[in-house]
């Protein structure tokens, strides 16, 4: 037998020493990404073999995909069907029928409303006549010239989440200018859903991001989930956190859907006082510690104190049981509580020069 | 090494235990500051995704123009040494567009109804998932 060269044979080992700890660092860890709710779903799950993890992401996105045909705000279900939101907003304008809905509505609907009242108004789902006024219930939406006329006699008509009765599967208005859309709840809503999901499925890790809005399942292997907060003002995140199991973490902002004219940006974000897109904050980030509608309050949360003035944020967050949040203003000065502030890891090199970050103390 | 090379056989055989050790822990030695080492010095990369699929991963060190054809049209992707951005896009708003460079590991930007995505990918990643 011919016997190899010694360096062949050190080179072999070192191709096999490679390749071997290559192999052992392979993370157990599926990742995918996908456009449902107008936005991008991007689901990880650490642990489970990749058909599996396949499978159960792909129920998740069906479940979403429902979940989105069901309560469109502004489009059919498919073939000439409103979803059920929009035959319960349309039933809305025409009398006070009681027509009947799904239990799971029924239920959207009671905790909406609950929030509605938590909040004083701020977050208000009973607004979607002012939101289309405004031209944000459009996939691909234009600068609207401002109506200021129409913005003034919907503010008038006072709709809101407690003009809905709802009564045995069945529900009306009590004021026919109530329309529904629950562009801000919905993604909080889908994402407690999923998250009892798979953890029904045994599933022991996984971390679900739905336009933004995350919810953390376990840990990455032998770290906690890491997250990154977008900067409202550049492609790059500001800081990072640890998001341990059963956290959620929810930023609204005047970036993901917004127009400008004449040099000012209107955002999607209304205040349901004025009818008038919120002009002084630029981020308001809430971070949720693990609770039975985790994935809800990220994502409703941040609405009323992005809307809330200044003076009032605090105030607001303190009122909806919020400890945890960051308020960056149209300035891009920061506001952090305590609570978070222990939390974040900075990554943006000017806060970490500039140390414009004012920490905020809960009343 | 050169002799090595040309009469291995005699060496071979003459290898005490001693030589075996050494060989073995050079190369677990060498293995591991390949590994270490090496994994740093690759370049940045950027992955494109197109709907739910990874379209392509292209190196950062270079300069090129990349057509990439997205839900509602052909979008415009510039690599400049080391940074990328959408430089052309077919949607209304273009904020993919407005997003502008990206540098580090961990960026992203999305254009949402062209259903692209594009992800800075470096040695370590800085965070599983962004919160916007």
């Amino acid at each position: 037998m011919r016997k190899w060269p010694v360096s062949l044979l050190v080179i072999a080992m070192l191709a096999l020493v490679i390749a071997g700890v290559r192999a052992l660092r392979q993370e157990p860890l599926y990742h995918t990404q996908s456009y449902v709710f107008g936005t991008l779903v991007d689901i990880s799950i650490y642990g489970e073999p990749e058909d599996r993890a396949t499978l159960l992401a792909n129920q998740v996105l069906q479940d979403f995909q429902n979940l989105h045909n069901q309560l469109h705000a502004w489009k059919q279900a498919g073939k000439g069907q409103a979803s059920e939101l929009g035959t319960l907003n349309t039933a809305f304008a025409s009398g006070t029928k009681p027509v009947a809905i799904s239990p799971q509505l029924a239920a959207m609907l009671t905790e909406a409303t609950d929030l509605s009242v938590k909040s004083q108004g701020l977050f208000n789902p009973a607004i979607g006549h002012l939101i289309s006024t405004w031209g944000f219930q459009r996939d691909e939406f234009t600068a609207v010239r401002i109506d200021d006329e129409t913005i003034k006699a919907l503010l008038k008509t006072k709709p809101r989440m407690t003009d809905i009765v709802l009564k045995d599967h069945t529900a009306f208005s009590t004021n026919p200018n109530v329309k529904l859309d629950l562009g801000g709840y919905a993604k909080g809503y889908a994402l407690d859903m999923a998250a009892d999901y798979l953890r029904r499925q045994q599933v022991k890790n996984a971390l679900i991001n739905i336009g933004g809005n995350i919810i953390a399942i376990g840990r990455h292997g032998d770290k906690p989930w890491r997250v990154g907060i977008q900067h409202p003002r550049k492609p790059a995140a500001i800081a990072t956190l640890d998001l341990a199991d059963g956290w959620a973490i929810g930023t609204s902002g005047d970036y993901q859907r917004y127009f400008m004219l004449d040099g000012k940006r209107y955002c999607h974000i209304i205040d349901p006082r004025n009818g008038y897109p919120v002009q002084h904050t630029q981020a308001v980030t809430v971070l949720i510690p693990p609770r039975k509608n985790a994935g809800v309050l990220s994502d409703v949360a941040s609405k009323p104190i992005f809307i809330a003035a200044a003076e009032d944020k605090a105030s607001t967050a303190a009122m909806l049981g919020i400890q945890y949040f960051m308020v960056i203003d149209q300035q891009s000065n920061i506001f952090v509580s305590q609570a978070l502030a222990k939390k974040l890891d900075w990554l943006d090199p000017e806060v970490n020069n500039n140390r414009h970050v004012k920490l905020v103390t809960l009343p | 090494m050169l002799s090595l090379l040309r009469s291995p056989e005699p060496t071979f055989r003459h290898l005490l235990i001693g030589d075996w050790l050494t060989i073995i822990f050079s190369a677990v030695i060498t293995a591991g500051l390949f590994l270490t080492l090496w994994s740093h010095e690759l370049a940045s990369k950027i992955q494109i995704r197109v709907g739910d699929k990874i379209q392509a991963t292209y190196d950062l060190n270079q300069q090129r123009d990349i057509t990439v054809h997205g839900a509602i049209g052909d979008a415009v992707i510039h690599i400049n040494q080391g940074k990328v951005r959408f430089s052309k896009s077919p949607c209304h708003n273009q904020y993919c567009v407005h997003q502008g460079w990206l540098t580090h590991s961990g960026q992203v930007a999305i254009c949402l109804p062209n259903q692209i995505s594009l992800e800075l990918i470096g040695a370590k990643k800085p965070y599983d998932s962004l919160n916007y």
